[in-house]
């Protein structure tokens, strides 16, 4: 009894995750390298990270910044299932930004890849080139394309568009227009790691939505963080190693 | 051979198509991709594919003006300003298809404000304007004694814009001549390791990729240089039988296209060797798709049977048949387009990583990719404009009297 009352109160992964933020945030913009780890084991494929994710940033029909893969392996009667979200991986040597014609993707200081949407020309080569299929193009496409038009304020399709849609989330913690022609529609698009959340010490959407803590988040280069301690497992791993492109994304086995 | 009544066939026709095409047109410009069937996975679709063929193409006039202004070559001296006004229309016809792939057509000026020296897109767009300012040049200075003497036609409809072109020049004297084709002469010179890094880098763009087995390797740029020449060897051929219809032109030309079918065959065998031998799935997987895919006979039927094997025996049987050799040409022209297609899709079509396609419902994130009907109708209509440029261009500007008696100037 003494034992496993001991055992249980444990301190939650995210109030960690969030204290090493916070930690991180004081240090200059430079010393950060944000990193995530995503333990496979932990993973139960709710798909609660996609949604969060499609949520916090207003994603558009085929826009996905992360997916959740899902291997089926063996033979029946040993069948087993394991998912794999796979959000950007952030490469430390990125093949996206190198295939870029105009320079409108690379990676910053704390090793974020992103993509400057008032430059991209949309020749889609970064798509293209992204040995991980992480890059989506935006189509222009409207949930509510199929929506009736009715006149007013309240229902029909314009209704419902500007109700949601119509006004894109603060990526990169700018303010876009009204959903358009214009970018980010046309753009290659792609995770940036909640960027205009942490810049409000905010945690990134799939690491607060992930419900089994599979996704953990912070400052790789703290070695007091749970992140860092997380990339010390033997158990780590990365999708793609033989590429060389690096990835700030790990893999607990 | 062509002569007023095929010259309106052909007009009538490109008309048409251009009509046609307006529909696809409405649909890129006014609702920009929403309505193209390409997606994520599968990035780049038909319009690229159009955009492989007329970089291609050039590659025929490219051999023949070096032949002719840098080598001296003075038995295709003819074909000359045939050959880089050819080059302009499917140049020009690769700018158009691909500024309307792009999602952004209007910030291509970004290429030059903010360009990435380590992209091989970049340097691709930077040879093909080079290639366009060479060409460019090339073509007014061997055009412009003729330019000249129409503007001094008043008879002539249009004489004054003829006297615009020629630069508001109104004589050509023989010190000119020999000073232009001597700026032609440099030029070429120029042409020649800008058109060969253009041609190489054009499969450079799909060879440094690491995670396209099919593409990646130092193979594709070679792979590339050889599809270019025997398309662009074709094509050149054809339109010499149109307008210069002489068996001495024609028939090496057809003998030329024969030696680099055999070449291109051999590599694309090698390829498929070095593919099934090497056993890394997901190259075996777009080999399969390229051979037994959906599009099995794009592969076997247009390009192997209708573009390879029927040309390679009417070249092997009738190299002295004119009319012949300029068709079995054409055939190898017309389907080289599923060459292009057929190499650049079953790549992306696969997957890569495991699981991919249950993640995420949407037709945008799908490897089964066939052109819509837009797609097809953008693609008529750039093909349509580039033969009515191309037909009207050889009517309205003095190509074919440029070309009357050029080897003894070069």
């Amino acid at each position: 009894m003494a034992l496993a009352a001991k055992e249980l109160p444990q301190e939650d992964a995210l109030v960690r995750m969030q204290r090493d933020l916070k930690r991180a945030l004081q240090k200059k913009p430079q010393d950060i390298k944000w990193g995530m780890v995503i333990d496979i084991a932990k993973c139960i494929g709710c798909h609660a990270c996609t949604i969060g994710c499609v949520a916090e940033n207003k994603l558009p029909p085929g826009v996905v910044y992360r997916v959740v893969l899902e291997e089926e392996t063996g033979h029946y009667p040993q069948v087993r299932r394991r998912f794999v979200p796979r959000p950007c991986l952030h490469c430390q040597n990125p093949p996206c930004t190198k295939a870029c014609p105009v320079t409108a993707t690379w990676k910053t200081e704390q090793g974020v890849v992103i993509v400057d949407y008032n430059r991209c020309i949309g020749c889609r080569y970064c798509l293209v080139a992204c040995p991980y299929s992480a890059r989506t193009s935006d189509f222009a496409e409207w949930y509510t394309d199929q929506t009736p038009d009715l006149a007013g304020k309240l229902v029909g399709r314009k209704a419902a568009a500007n109700g949601y849609e119509a006004h894109p989330a603060a990526e990169y913690g700018k303010k876009w227009p009204e959903r358009d022609h214009d970018s980010p529609v046309g753009n290659a698009r792609k995770c940036h790691f909640c960027l205009h959340r942490l810049k409000v010490g905010m945690l990134p959407a799939c690491t607060t939505t992930c419900i089994g803590r599979a996704t953990i988040f912070g400052d790789r280069s703290d070695p007091q963080s749970l992140v860092s301690e997380m990339i010390g497992s033997p158990r780590v791993f990365r999708l793609k190693e033989e590429l060389g492109t690096l990835p700030s994304v790990y893999y607990l086995k | 051979m062509l002569n007023a009544r095929h010259f309106r066939y052909i007009i009538i026709l490109a008309v048409c198509g251009l009509i046609i095409g307006t529909w696809g047109m409405g649909a890129r410009l006014l609702y920009g991709h929403k309505y193209m069937d390409y997606g994520s996975f599968v990035p780049w679709g038909l319009w690229v594919a159009f955009d492989l063929f007329f970089l291609g193409l050039t590659a025929g006039a490219y051999i023949v003006t070096i032949l002719v202004y840098g080598f001296r070559v003075k038995l295709f001296a003819a074909l000359g300003p045939l050959s880089v006004f050819a080059l302009l229309v499917t140049l020009l016809c690769e700018g158009i298809i691909i500024s309307l792939d792009l999602g952004h057509p209007l910030r291509i000026y970004r290429f030059f404000l903010s360009p990435n020296f380590g992209s091989m897109l970049f340097w691709l767009v930077a040879f093909i304007v080079a290639m366009w300012a060479i060409y460019l040049w090339t073509f007014f200075l061997l055009l412009r004694e003729q330019l000249t003497v129409w503007s001094q036609d008043e008879g002539k409809p249009g004489h004054k814009i003829y006297r615009l072109l020629a630069g508001g020049r109104t004589t050509y004297t023989d010190a000119d001549r020999v000073r232009d084709h001597r700026r032609v002469r440099i030029l070429s010179y120029i042409s020649m390791p800008v058109g060969l890094l253009f041609f190489g880098m054009h499969g450079a763009v799909f060879a440094i990729l690491l995670n396209r087995p099919l593409w990646n390797g130092a193979m594709t740029p070679f792979l590339f240089i050889m599809a270019a020449l025997l398309s662009g060897g074709a094509l050149i051929t054809f339109l010499t039988y149109l307008f210069h219809p002489r068996d001495e032109l024609v028939q090496p030309l057809g003998k030329v296209v024969l030696g680099l079918l055999a070449t291109f065959l051999f590599l694309e065998a090698l390829q498929f060797f070095v593919g099934y031998q090497s056993k890394v799935p997901n190259f075996v997987t777009s080999l399969n798709l390229i051979a037994f895919g959906p599009f099995w006979w794009a592969f076997w039927i247009l390009h192997l049977f209708i573009g390879s094997a029927i040309p390679m025996y009417i070249l092997i049987t009738k190299p002295h048949d004119t009319r012949a050799v300029a068709w079995a040409c054409f055939l190898v022209l017309i389907t080289f387009f599923a060459v292009r297609l057929n190499y650049l899709i079953p790549d992306l079509a696969v997957y890569k990583l495991e699981g991919l396609q249950n993640t995420f419902f949407s037709h945008r994130l799908r490897t089964d990719y066939v052109p819509n009907i837009n797609e097809w109708l953008v693609s008529i209509w750039v093909l349509s404009l580039g033969i009515l440029t191309f037909f009207l261009g050889m009517r309205w500007l003095p190509v074919e009297a440029a070309g009357i008696e050029e080897e003894e100037h070069v």
